[in-house]
């Protein structure tokens, strides 16, 4: 009784705090500066109907600030993730889009994170090879341009404003494992017979008890 | 008899005992002379532990004992229990992580959580039929065992069809809770058997809150050794496989079915005798009472499992919670079971000695609405204290509910008690398989408007308590009959069997169950301490 007391407690206390971060949490997606960073992401097998295979197959990110960015200066580092096309969101509201910043859940795999160099102007590149937990869907590429105070300022991404274009799918790893498969039939067939072998023997006992 | 009260010192009519020479007058006995009175030396009695009465159920209840055959019979029911009910929800803290490894979309997580219920609706109504026939302690091992492999098969799953199915046959193994409950039932007397189920059904239960915990626990301490989460979480389902086995095996190796040995040795010598499958049925299905309680349980039982499967995944969506977070939250619903559904069953064994059957019922009632109330609440609530504050006063009156029915239960019938649990036991099945389907299987109602709805739908079907008549008790609102016979508990019980079955003495153990069960007419049965003989004069003036 006096653990849930606490515990309660202790939540309440969380809250409060969250709470008194208010002021960050009404960012806005809107508020963001639309097409700030040019990005493409080519997989790296292209065709009609090709799936790629998590944990094989890579991404190669290729980004660089627009001209047409206005809030340059602001930015101190760049944050790249992996976000679902909306076709991967129909029917799964733990991956719904929303305009709050902190309650959007579209884009919750992380690419990559690095510091924002002013004096390159040029596209820079790198390779990404698709995480083993990434699950099976239809994705797209977002890069956040993000302020000292790791606040979101700015975005690219490599499909279009509606999320039709440049999009791929990926099948994610089964995660079964052949040694998994054996353990757990040895362990099921053990269970079955044990209990038959009491079953049988009990009967059998009791039989020679009644004889007597 | 001499009802138990009149043992104790101090309660009424204890000083009188003895003058009137009316005393302990069996209308029906097995054995020669009293034998529900003190210990003596040369009785079969004493070899126990515990104080027993006529029927060799225990009369006390000590938790912190193993002594056999009684407490043993407890432990091993209610932890036969807890282990099934980590089995059943061991996936809904990891669906998170199960749901990115499947491809699932919400319809198939709800659908999911509806079959992992359903399976129990049937294998409950037959666990009734096997402990009647089979004893308890094959029934606990049946479920315990045969489910095991179920569990093990999550690590073949690959999409959401197999995903479905192994749920379906994991939740067989909650049929569990009609053995543990018909185990209690028969090693416990009527007078504290409210708190006995209510502790084994609640600390069961309690394996509903605890997976919240152990499932991350486990799966977390998996992906420390390096395995990815899609494979961690099909391992992490070999703990509740084990549990389960090594149940399975201490439950036939250290428990007994009845206080006086174990069923097929009895049958065999002839001192228990076995009843025919389709009388029990019969008269289990005829009784509306069943039905009633069937419902009532529903939605108390009901409305906790569906919790279970969806509270999990509520806060950690709705409240931004991390899986760790949330699983503690939806750990401390399930949790709440430890104190209060002992809770709800003491208070009906205490208002049974108040008020009667009338004051279980009454309380029943109360609870669960209550309970209900609350739940609307949680579903209306969008901050997050007054959303975990809902959540524990609802777990505390649905819960207590569930215990408060089980005072409830074993005085429906004697005959068909195993039976009886096993419906009732299915009907919390049914009930959370309905609710989950309604409210929480498809886009229509966000999870925050399923729960109070669910809430709503509790409070109705929580009304046909008030239609549990019992001509010797009364109801919520009526009167026990005043007519000559039907006013007799042996009335009730022996309405059981047919004159062709009484005339052979098969009845026998239902009359001493009648005469133990006089304590339900509250303060009027000690008032009253003297029952009335079955012929029209007494024995002795």
């Amino acid at each position: 009784m006096a653990i849930k007391k606490l515990l309660f407690a202790s939540l309440l206390i969380c809250s409060m705090i969250q709470s008194s971060h208010g002021a960050t949490k009404e960012r806005l997606f809107t508020d963001l500066e639309k097409g700030a960073l040019e990005i493409t992401a080519t997989p790296s097998r292209t065709g009609e109907g090709v799936v790629l295979a998590a944990g094989i197959d890579k991404l190669s990110i290729t980004w660089k600030v627009s001209s047409t960015a206005t809030k340059e200066p602001e930015f101190k580092t760049i944050k790249v993730k992996l976000c679902y096309a909306p076709i991967s969101q129909v029917d799964r509201p733990w991956r719904k889009t929303e305009n709050e910043l902190f309650k959007d859940k579209s884009c919750p795999h992380k690419i990559s994170s690095f510091s924002y160099d002013p004096t390159v102007k040029t596209a820079q590149s790198f390779d990404y090879t698709l995480e083993r937990d990434i699950p099976t869907g239809t994705y797209y590429v977002r890069a956040y341009a993000v302020d000292a105070k790791d606040h979101e300022v700015a975005f690219g991404q490599s499909t279009n404003q509606d999320k039709t274009t440049n999009l791929f799918s990926v099948q994610a790893i089964s995660g079964r494992h052949k040694s998994l498969d054996i353990a757990s039939v040895c362990f099921s067939v053990f269970s079955v017979v044990a209990l038959l072998v009491f079953f049988v023997n009990e009967k059998r006992k009791a039989k020679i008890e009644q004889s007597k | 008899m001499a009802p138990n009260h009149s043992n104790e010192n101090g309660s009424i009519g204890s000083s009188l005992h003895g003058v009137t020479a009316r005393e302990q007058i069996f209308s029906f006995s097995v054995e020669d002379g009293p034998s529900s009175q003190a210990i003596r030396s040369d009785d079969p009695t004493a070899k126990f532990a515990l104080p027993v009465d006529s029927e060799h159920r225990a009369k006390v209840f000590k938790p912190l004992s193993f002594a056999k055959p009684h407490m043993r019979a407890f432990h091993l029911g209610w932890i036969s229990f807890f282990t099934c009910f980590i089995s059943t929800f061991a996936a809904a803290p990891l669906v998170p992580v199960i749901r990115d490894n499947l491809d699932l979309t919400k319809t198939d997580i709800g659908n999911a959580g509806v079959a992992s219920v359903s399976g129990a609706i049937f294998s409950r109504l037959a666990m009734g039929a096997v402990c009647d026939l089979l004893g308890a302690r094959y029934g606990t091992a049946f479920s315990l065992m045969l489910s095991a492999p179920a569990v093990f098969s999550m690590s073949f799953v690959a999409d959401a069809g197999s995903y479905l199915a192994v749920r379906f046959m994991i939740g067989f193994c909650l049929a569990t809770f009609v053995s543990c409950q018909y185990w209690t039932s028969v090693m416990f007397t009527g007078k504290i058997i409210g708190l006995v189920n209510g502790c084994a059904g609640g600390w069961g239960d309690m394996g509903g809150g605890v997976t919240q915990l152990l499932m991350p626990m486990v799966f977390h301490v998996i992906k420390l050794t390096g395995a990815t989460p899609f494979t961690a979480w099909r391992f992490a389902f070999f703990i509740p496989g084990f549990l389960q086995i090594i149940m399975g095996i201490l439950v036939l190796t250290l428990g007994q079915d009845l206080p006086d040995g174990n069923l097929s040795t009895l049958q065999k010598s002839g001192q228990v005798s076995k009843d025919k499958f389709s009388k029990v049925f019969w008269f289990a299905v005829k009784n509306y009472r069943t039905w009633i309680l069937f419902v009532l349980y529903g939605f108390s039982m009901g409305v906790e499992l569906t919790i279970n499967n969806v509270i999990s995944g509520y806060f950690y969506d709705r409240f931004n919670l991390t899986l760790h977070t949330a699983g503690i939250v939806a750990a401390s619903f399930g949790m709440a079971n430890f104190f209060a559904r002992p809770f709800g069953g003491y208070a009906s064994d205490v208002a049974a000695r108040l008020f009667g059957m009338r004051g279980r019922l009454w309380t029943l009632w109360i609870l669960q609405t209550v309970g209900a109330l609350f739940c609307i609440w949680l579903g209306r609530a969008s901050s997050l204290p007054i959303a975990i504050l809902a959540m524990m006063l609802f777990s505390v009156g649905t819960q207590a509910a569930c215990g408060a029915l089980f005072g409830v239960a074993p005085f429906v019938s004697r005959r068909s008690l195993g039976l009886i649990s096993g419906l009732t036991g299915a009907g919390g099945n049914f009930g959370s398989g309905v609710t989950q389907l309604l409210f929480f299987s498809s886009s229509r109602f966000s999870t925050a408007e399923g729960l109070s709805l669910m809430g709503v739908m509790a409070v109705v079907c929580t009304i046909p308590v008030a239609f549990i008549h019992f001509p010797q008790w009364g109801s919520m609102f009526l009167r026990p009959s005043q007519h000559e016979e039907r006013s007799k508990e042996e009335h009730y019980y022996g309405g059981e069997w047919t004159e062709e079955e009484k005339s052979l003495g098969l009845h026998e153990g239902s009359i001493k169950f009648a005469e133990n069960s006089r304590s339900e007419r509250g303060r009027k049965a000690v008032l009253a301490d003297i029952p009335t003989p079955e012929t029209g004069s007494p024995a002795h003036v």
